[in-house]
């Protein structure tokens, strides 16, 4: 849907003369003439109004009774009264109305100090009941799920909450039951309410009737405070607030409406995860191996050793940089590493290198899609990710584009994900046929269409002066070429063939792209991983040329990374190859594979930053390997996990995102602040402020010294071209896109984008033998640190699932629910079945980084094949 | 006396009328064969909008008006038959459609060809099992004939015709809901706009046509006798005839069509025999359990025709008359029917949903002997605060009926409220003191 146009209209409201857009809801435009009208059940955020609480009621010119404002469009010459006797005697009535059965128990109530029902009350309601009957009344409170309690006396059937679950997150759990004033919320049989988005109920509800189990009881609003900040809990990056009490203690995690991030939602795992910061099993002091186990030391003691050991290793050592780490963390290690140390060994990513050309050229402003971008396209291709368990919030980002804007989806993937069921068209490959598929669609676009299609009107021209240099041909769409026709439709079958799919799947998925205007495209990081992850990327780039995105506003591409801050830590400079702004690094070094090979060869000593590589990274038996080997290894870590306990020389405690203070950078180029909102527990420290002095110690002081974190942002603007003069202010609030500020010019040049015709050829997909399968992996939301140590997630805490087809089911003799081993080369794991209708027979789909289990162990970086078969009972 | 059962109801006692051979032979389906094969659909709209045919389900709205907002051309459109006929003291549906189902699908059909609709959806009230039966039987054989179905008539038009059961609920009756409940929806009124006619606003999103039974089964007579005839019985504003359904203290209740602007005593005592000997018309609620009512006084004599009764502050609606004489005591009458509501209100707004259930409640003290002297003006109030502040109708139609009986019957409800506190208290002095209970007199306490 194109981005509506807003008409400004003039309206009056009490006596005002007021501007608006033209049919914005009237209570909204009302606030432009400081006129607040109630309301409970309007929240524009879970769609069309619904008209259900009369809260709103208001006098409109011309009108012989009074109207809803939620539902009310305004109108130029509009005339409105929200103060007549005739309004105060309505909404007097509503609150009467709502008070009756409502048991008025605030002093008990988590709500009470920020209830709407409460300020509502008091601001529009009569002041004192006149009922006198019995009130209602239902067993209170009630597990809704293990997260949240549901009081249904509290509740005022306000639909918010059955609204977001049906409209927003649809999940379609939460509804309605019996009718009338026997009116209440509960679930189809009363099974709880488990889902993704399942505590965004919380924020919603206008009363204290879903609390969270994790506030509940723990504070009022008046003895704690609020403090915004960005969760790096995944890379959405969504806007948060924490509520904080006496700045030591997280209490909560509520949503901050961002618009341009999260529209106002959060995932569980966003809400819930905070948990983790006060886990006792968090690491809060520097560690120190000594006589092979690990012991508490002084803050000195630890920096000296660990300037120590690297010093030794000077150049042989490498470091793996965590997707949580900030871009002032990333560059403090990454000027350690190449200015202190000598080494150009670090890398931010688990699964590959990447080219530096193809860096640059992803980083290209003209190639960025923003995330309201998904709201107004016409399209959008989602490339080897499940959003929900990627970056969740884009997946409901997806669903309200479909929804409220009929955006069209298609999907390229090898693993049948949450959005199968509204997508348009699917094409479904090998779990490593990404690169062919994506081929196959950018040859197909440029296929005769078999009806002639005049060029979409919608494709408004980009800014002349802001579409690339490189040299793009002129070549129009909708112009077919005639020339090598026949060969074009032979590429691609051959290539859909290569991705293990269909070419009518490709060219249906072709015509929807075809017909429509400005198309985001969602990738996953996996496409751009192992050996063929620059010709993944080549064919991303491809497909990006093949729908014009560079000359197409409101098109782009979306990275969909495995790490919350990839980006930011790649435009930060940590990537093998590439220094801070993408430019290229004095010295090519080498990415996490190769680094794993080499340790104990030529490299020596191996810096950890929020990584773990025996849990995120491929080739879990390598890494074992390599940390054995590995002569001194320094950890900052906030758990003890495996690497740490075996294998951590020196151990600094790492921060919690509630205590850091820095700045992210979102997949569309956002950066955003991550503000420090509690004291450091323990003897935690900054991490940029030990990174800084480990620099000072090995080669690499500053000058002036980093004093502050914001020091550190300073440099990084000044060595980042596109990022010159970017002030901590300018990040305030909501962020900021690079590419929109006046530096992105200095954003360094890529070549032109590829033409389909000139990929290479991609592999034929691997032949699984006697009954082996293809192994693909993917990523639970839930399969990570805060569900283990946030005590009130640990219920969702993943096992090993083994999905497979219900052909190779029946084959292996696997039924859903079975535990299963799969294997290969000696490595095994375990999980229990799944069969699903939807997975391509001779695929088998696992979960990475589970706490046990892991599909990494099985991991070597290449396609493979597994060996599945199924455990039987001891 | 007054004649009855010109039109519609007039073959009403044929046997077999409900079959397809008797209802041809009758001259059923005429219409349909005039308005597919002599009218375009424009010319039939004209038709039903110049006989300012008004709706019967209750809001009076002039179907041809209705029938001109669904747009035509490359929409979908459809034909909705609002037979949920569900509010107290309303059976006329069900009696057409057991007895004479072709003449509302003929009617269904001409509507449908004037709004070139897709399909037709009868939305039968759930407990309607019987009459359901019929009609699916009776849509079958209008298929067989090719009345519906594909190249109707050897016109080249195409319509599906499908008989849905409701799930039972009065409010699936309100169209709104009743879209929501056809689309296997909890029966929840949807905001408007959008309306049903309007795109986005009707069945699966297309534009649709609602309208009640009876409405529907006027059509084949304007369309078989043209709008002057149609218009010969009837009032300037009222136009045709109306099927009443009679209810309450009357000697003979029962469905009598007659025209419009006959008085309520003829409908009454002329029709439906009045109460039994020796009581008079205490009250009598004109358009079913939702209208307000009036008195034996003020109403009897009025005009029954949309007009005369919503200028006397009541209104047709629906058209059921429910009768209650001077030997009905009224709160329990007004409590039964705000427990009705109570009961079939979907929940969804706050001022239907607590309103109905505070006063049932009130009312329920008013009855029992518990009532304090402000509930009265409490009660009263609680009706204007429900009034106009709803999402739907149904809020209101509690509040207009519960509201008027108070206002004009306010010292029966004291004087009902004040007997039963006495009767409590004797009860209660009986229990515990027998002795002062003989004694010849106590005063009040
Ligand atoms: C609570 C409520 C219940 C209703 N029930 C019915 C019903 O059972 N049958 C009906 O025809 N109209 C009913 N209506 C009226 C419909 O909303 C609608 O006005 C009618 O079906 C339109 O048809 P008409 O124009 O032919 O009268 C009801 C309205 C309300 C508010
Ligand atoms: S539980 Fe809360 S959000 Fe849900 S309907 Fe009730 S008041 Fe509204
Ligand atoms: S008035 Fe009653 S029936 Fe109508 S929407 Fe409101 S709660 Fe539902
Ligand atoms: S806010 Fe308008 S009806 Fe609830």
């Amino acid at each position: 849907m194109p981005r509506p146009e807003q008409n400004f209209i003039s309206f009056e409201i009490d006596g005002r003369e007021v501007r608006a857009p033209e049919g914005m809801s009237l209570v909204d435009a009302a606030k432009n003439g400081d006129v607040e009208i109630p309301v409970f059940c309007y929240e524009p955020k879970l769609g069309q109004a619904v008209g259900a609480c009369r809260m709103c009621l208001v006098e409109i010119e011309g009108s012989p009774q009074l109207e809803i404002a939620c539902k009310t469009p305004v109108e130029d010459g509009m005339v409105v009264v929200t103060t007549s006797d005739s309004v105060k005697q309505a909404q007097n009535a509503i609150v009467e109305f709502l008070l009756i059965n409502h048991p008025l128990d605030c002093p008990v109530c988590d709500k009470g100090g920020e209830c709407p029902l409460q300020d509502i009350t008091f601001g529009w309601g009569p002041g004192r009941s006149r009922f006198i009957e019995p009130k209602r009344h239902f067993e209170k409170p009630l597990e809704l799920s293990p997260l949240i309690a549901i009081d249904r006396e509290r509740c005022i059937l306000c639909y918010r909450c059955v609204r977001f679950s049906g409209e927003v997150a649809e999940d379609y759990q939460l509804v309605f039951l019996e009718r009338a004033d026997s009116t209440y919320v509960g679930t189809h049989q009363g099974h709880p309410y488990v889902a993704p988005f399942s505590g965004n109920i919380i924020d919603l509800c206008p009363v204290g009737a879903l609390t969270s189990n994790a506030y509940r009881f723990r504070a009022r609003p008046w003895d704690v405070e609020n403090g915004g900040s960005v969760c790096t809990l995944c890379p959405s990056q969504c806007n948060v607030t924490f509520t904080v009490r006496d700045d030591a203690k997280v209490l909560r995690v509520f949503a901050r409406d961002n618009a341009k991030v999260d529209d106002g939602w959060l995932c569980d795992r966003g809400r819930f995860g905070f948990q983790a910061v006060h886990a006792p099993e968090r690491i809060t002091r520097p560690m120190l191996r000594e006589g092979g186990a690990l012991h508490e030391v002084s803050w000195e003691r630890a920096l000296s050793e660990a300037a120590g050991g690297l010093e030794r290793a000077g150049a042989g050592t490498a470091a793996l940089v965590g997707g949580e780490t900030t871009n002032e963390e990333g560059f403090l290690l990454q000027r350690l590493m190449r200015e202190g140390l000598g080494s150009p060994h670090l890398d931010s990513r688990p699964g590959g290198a990447l080219d530096p050309e193809q860096a640059r050229a992803l980083g290209r402003p003209e190639l960025a899609a923003m995330v309201p971008d998904i709201d107004y396209a016409d399209a959008v291709v989602v490339v080897d990710t499940d959003l929900q368990d990627e970056s969740p919030i884009l997946d409901l980002r997806v669903r309200k584009a479909i929804r409220r804007f009929a955006v069209k989806v298609v999907l390229v993937g090898g693993r049948p994900g949450a959005l199968d069921p509204p997508a348009d068209a699917i094409v479904r490959t090998t779990p490593d046929g990404g690169e062919a598929a994506l081929g196959a669609l950018a040859a197909a676009l440029a296929e005769v269409e078999p009806v002639s299609v005049p060029p979409s009107d919608r494709r408004v021209p980009r800014d002349p002066a802001q579409t690339p240099t490189g040299g793009l041909d002129e070549r129009q769409h909708g112009e077919p070429e005639r020339q090598g026709e026949s060969a074009g439709r032979e590429r691609v079958d051959d290539l859909a063939r290569r991705a293990g799919t269909s070419a009518e799947a490709v060219r249906n998925a072709a015509a929807a792209l075809r017909a429509a205007g400005p198309t985001v495209v969602l990738w996953g990081e996996r496409l751009s991983d192992g050996p063929r992850g620059r010709q993944g990327v080549a064919a991303l780039l491809a497909l990006a040329r093949a729908l014009e995105i560079p000359e197409t506003e409101g098109s782009g591409l979306i990275e969909i990374p495995s790490g919350t801050n990839a980006r930011g830590l790649r435009e930060a400079g940590c990537l093998p190859g590439l220094g801070p702004g993408l430019l290229d690094a004095p010295q090519a070094g080498r990415p996490a594979a190769e680094i794993a090979a080499g340790l104990g060869e030529d490299l020596s000593a191996l810096v950890l930053l929020n990584a773990d590589p025996l849990r995120t990274h491929p080739d879990r038996a390598g890494w074992k390997r390599a940390l054995e080997a590995t002569t001194f290894v320094v950890a900052f870590a906030d758990f003890e996990s495996e690497t740490v306990a075996e294998h951590a020389d020196v151990v600094f405690p790492a921060e919690s995102y509630a205590e850091r203070e820095g700045t992210v950078t979102h997949a569309d180029g956002r950066l955003q602040r991550v503000r420090q909102s509690i004291a450091h527990p323990g003897e935690v420290r900054p991490v940029w402020s030990v990174l800084a002095e480990l620099g000072a110690r090995l080669g690499a002081p500053a000058d002036p010294p980093f004093l502050t974190s914001p020091m550190v942002t300073r440099a990084i603007t000044e060595a980042v071209p596109f990022l010159a003069g970017l002030t901590l202010e300018e990040l305030s609030g909501k962020g900021k896109r690079w590419q929109e500020r006046d530096a992105a010019e200095a954003a360094p040049e890529a070549p032109s984008l590829p033409q389909a015709d000139e990929l290479e050829e991609p592999p034929e997909p691997v032949a699984p033998s006697n009954g082996d399968l293809r192994l693909g992996t993917t990523r639970s939301l839930w399969a990570g640190r805060e569900t283990e140590h946030a005590p009130i997630l640990r219920f969702l805490a993943p096992h090993q699932r083994v999905e497979l087809s219900p052909q190779d089911g029946r084959a292996l003799g696997v039924e859903s629910g079975d535990e299963v081993e799969v294997s290969r080369n000696g490595s095994s794991v375990r999980g229990i079945a799944a069969l699903r209708d939807a997975l391509p027979p001779r695929s088998v789909y696992l979960i990475e980084g589970t706490a046990q289990d892991s599909a990494t162990e099985l991991l070597d970086g290449e396609s493979t094949t597994v060996t599945v078969r199924r455990v039987e009972a001891e | 006396m007054t004649e009855t059962n010109l039109r519609l109801l007039k073959d009403i006692d044929e046997p077999g009328l409900h079959t397809i051979d008797v209802y041809e032979r009758r001259g059923g389906y005429s219409a349909l064969r005039r308005a597919v094969t002599e009218l375009e659909p424009d010319e039939v709209l004209e038709q039903i909008s110049e006989a300012e045919l008004l709706g019967r389900g209750g809001a009076a709205f002039a179907m041809g008006m209705k029938a001109g907002f669904v747009p035509k051309g490359d929409t979908d459109n459809y034909m909705l038959v609002n037979a949920d006929e569900s509010e107290p003291g309303a059976f006329k549906d069900r009696v057409l459609m057991q007895k004479t189902p072709h003449l509302l699908i003929e009617g269904c059909l001409i509507a449908a060809r004037a709004i070139d609709a897709v399909q037709a959806i009868i939305y039968i009230r759930g407990e309607y099992e019987h009459q359901a039966d019929i009609l699916e039987r009776a849509v079958a054989e209008a298929y067989e004939r090719g009345y519906v179905g594909k190249d109707i008539l050897g016109t080249g038009w195409d319509l599906e015709f499908v008989v849905h059961r409701g799930a039972g609920a009065y409010i699936a009756g309100e169209e709104m809901a009743l879209l929501d409940s056809l689309e296997g929806k909890r029966a929840h009124p949807r905001m408007k706009p959008p309306y049903p006619a309007n795109v986005g606003g009707g069945v699966y999103q297309g534009p649709t046509l609602v309208n009640n039974v009876e409405t529907l089964c006027n059509v084949p007579y304007i369309i078989n006798f043209g709008v002057e005839e149609y218009r010969k019985l009837g009032t300037e504003q009222s136009t045709g005839t109306k099927v009443v359904s009679v209810s309450g203290n009357v000697r003979r209740p029962g469905n009598y069509e007659v025209p419009m602007g006959v008085t309520c005593r003829e409908i009454i005592y002329g029709l439906a025999g009045g109460p039994p000997e020796g009581r008079e018309v205490k009250c009598f609620l004109p358009g079913g359990s939702s209208s307000p009512a009036l008195t034996g006084d003020e109403g009897l004599d009025l005009r029954f025709d949309f007009e005369t009764l919503e200028a006397a502050g009541s209104m047709l609606g629906s058209g059921s008359v429910i009768v209650v004489d001077d030997s009905q005591p009224l709160v329990p009458f007004a409590l039964r029917l705000a427990e009705f509501y109570r009961h079939e209100s979907c929940g969804k707004c706050v001022p239907c949903r607590e309103g109905t259930n505070w006063t049932v409640k009130m009312l329920e003290r008013i009855d029992s002997g518990e009532a304090t002297p402000m509930d009265f003006e409490l009660l009263a109030q609680v009706q204007t605060n429900i009034i106009g502040n709803c999402l739907c109708l149904l809020g209101d139609s509690m509040a207009m009926a519960v509201g008027s009986m108070l206002e004009k019957f306010r010292d029966e409800f004291e004087r009902h409220a004040e007997e039963a506190r006495a009767r409590n208290e004797a009860a209660l002095v009986e229990q515990s003191a027998p002795e002062l209970a003989a004694a010849p007199s106590i005063g009040p306490m």
